[in-house]
């Protein structure tokens, strides 16, 4: 089976260093050609979110390198529907084209995933 | 089974590095095997070699002895630059690599075990 990896993004974009590295990590991977799965679930879904401003914490905003993904060949992305709805956001609310689905097709997602990476 | 292994935090600031490090163990113990430890973000701090907590277990040391043993263990060049971890404080038995050491372990484990906070 050829490696097919899933990156959770599960924490807010700017209070831990996760999302961050996790971004790099899909980078890092992606041009090693392995077939990257990305999924925004929980505080995860506003690492996605348009028009993000961290200039006073001194930081570049992480949702517009998503879109940029696809040079990579990162292209397949889903987001958690009750996450989005439970903040108040729609999937026109993202920087990508994401899937917005429950929880059980995300759990049939990583099921069809040699490794689920939670950052 | 062959085991990847990831670890996202630091040491002593949570269990993390320490049950990483117990895993490992765990595993090799059973019979498995370990295709690589991936240090990542401040699980990079692991890899320093002046760790020295007085009368308290060595996390730093535990890692350099898997990678004495023959387990490769890897950290993260550039979150290692982030942190200030330059070369010549690292644990002689870790190496300082990229991403790539990461894929590569993705792409030989069969499964893939994060440790973090």
């Amino acid at each position: 089976m050829s490696a097919r990896i899933a990156f959770l993004m599960r924490h807010s974009p700017y209070g831990t260093v996760y999302p961050a590295e996790g971004f790099r990590a899909m980078l890092g991977t992606a041009v090693f050609e392995m077939d990257i799965v990305i999924v925004f679930i929980d505080d995860g879904v506003y690492v996605a979110l348009k028009g993000q401003q961290p200039g006073g914490l001194d930081m570049k905003p992480l949702g517009e390198g998503f879109p940029g993904l696809a040079d990579v060949g990162v292209k397949e992305f889903y987001v958690h529907d009750a996450s989005l709805a439970e903040r108040g956001l729609s999937a026109s609310d993202l920087s990508v084209d994401a899937a917005v689905v429950a929880a059980a097709r995300i759990a049939e997602v990583l099921a069809g995933c040699t490794a689920v990476l939670p950052f | 089974m062959k085991f990847g292994v990831m670890v996202l935090d630091g040491p002593y600031q949570h269990q993390a590095a320490d049950t990483a490090v117990r895993f490992v163990k765990a595993a090799l113990a059973k019979g498995h095997e370990i295709v690589g430890v991936f240090l990542f973000a401040d699980g990079v701090n692991a890899a320093n070699r002046f760790i020295n907590p007085p009368g308290e277990r060595n996390i730093g040391r535990a890692f350099d002895e898997l990678g004495a043993a023959g387990i490769e263990v890897v950290a993260c060049t550039a979150c290692a630059k982030f942190r200030g971890l330059k070369p010549d404080l690292k644990s002689d038995h870790v190496k300082l690599s990229g991403l790539g050491s990461l894929a590569e372990f993705l792409g030989k484990a069969e499964r893939f075990v994060t440790f973090a906070a």
